[in-house]
């Protein structure tokens, strides 16, 4: 059991973002605001994760994993939603939507792996 | 049901291949080109001795799905063959690493993407070749809509 509250807040904002983003692929024609806001909202939670990751493992929370793996899944991380919010939007149909719905999805999974990583749960 | 997502191209060819449904389908195969490169780079860089073959495999699943993301976002006909072969060889190897895992797995390290059929990953690696033949069939080649 996670009792990290990092991953349940994580976890929410990904649950929160991929219904928006499945609203607005089912209603909208066009990439919709609401689900570029709410991936948006997913890279702003990664940024204060990875803020917190540092001040936590500076103040003796070290990581019980490998460090690099750590970081490198959460650099990974911060540059997904980027990378498919330029995807999504270059081709402007319904499916933008799915694409970036895709985002909050691969990141609870990633954020999943974070978080045993940092546990040293293999 | 058939909505007219984008006016300006709705009808399937090659070079509308990364269009509408297909933008979704190199999205998939982008993440899967990331978590392949990443497993197999870790697993090449830390551990290679311990299970060369599994981890040589992990890379070649790697390579074949960048190549496969970067040709399905392209255009061309060409690139659209090169699609084809790309997807040809994913669905060979995931069923054959697949295979081999179950039979055999004592022979097999568990963590690359194409073990028992893609299971650490949600079986997505067995189900996304024949997503990828199916929307690479629907954007074929056609001798009259060549004039693009």
């Amino acid at each position: 059991m996670i009792t990290d509250p990092f991953f349940w807040i994580g976890t929410a904002v990904c649950a929160a973002s991929l219904v928006v983003c499945l609203v607005a692929a089912a209603t909208k024609r066009y990439p919709g605001d609401a689900a570029i806001l709410s991936v948006a909202a997913v890279e702003l939670f990664l940024l204060v994760f990875g803020i917190g990751a540092i001040v936590r493992q500076a103040g003796g929370e070290a990581v019980r994993g490998e460090p690099w793996e750590f970081w490198g899944y959460e650099l990974t991380a911060l540059v997904l939603p980027i990378a498919a919010f330029w995807w999504a939007i270059l081709d402007k149909s319904r499916w933008s939507n799915v694409v970036l719905a895709a985002v909050p999805i691969t990141l609870f999974v990633m954020l999943f792996r974070i978080e045993q990583i940092w546990n040293g749960a293999y | 049901m058939a909505e007219n997502n984008a006016p300006q191209n709705t009808d399937h060819s090659p070079s509308a291949r990364s269009r509408g449904l297909g933008r979704l389908v190199v999205t998939v195969y982008g993440i899967f080109a990331i978590s392949a490169t990443a497993r197999a780079g870790y697993q090449i860089a830390t551990k290679f001795t311990e299970a060369p073959l599994a981890y040589t495999l992990s890379a070649v699943a790697a390579v074949v799905y960048i190549v496969a993301t970067v040709a399905m976002a392209r255009r061309s006909v060409a690139t659209w063959y090169l699609t084809v072969g790309a997807v040809l060889l994913e669905l060979v190897g995931v069923l054959a690493v697949g295979t081999f895992s179950v039979v055999a797995p004592q022979d097999f390290a568990q963590d690359t993407v194409w073990s028992v059929y893609g299971r650490g990953y949600g079986f997505v690696p067995l189900v996304l070749p024949f997503v990828g033949l199916a929307w690479l069939y629907a954007n074929r080649p056609r001798a009259a809509a060549g004039s693009r």
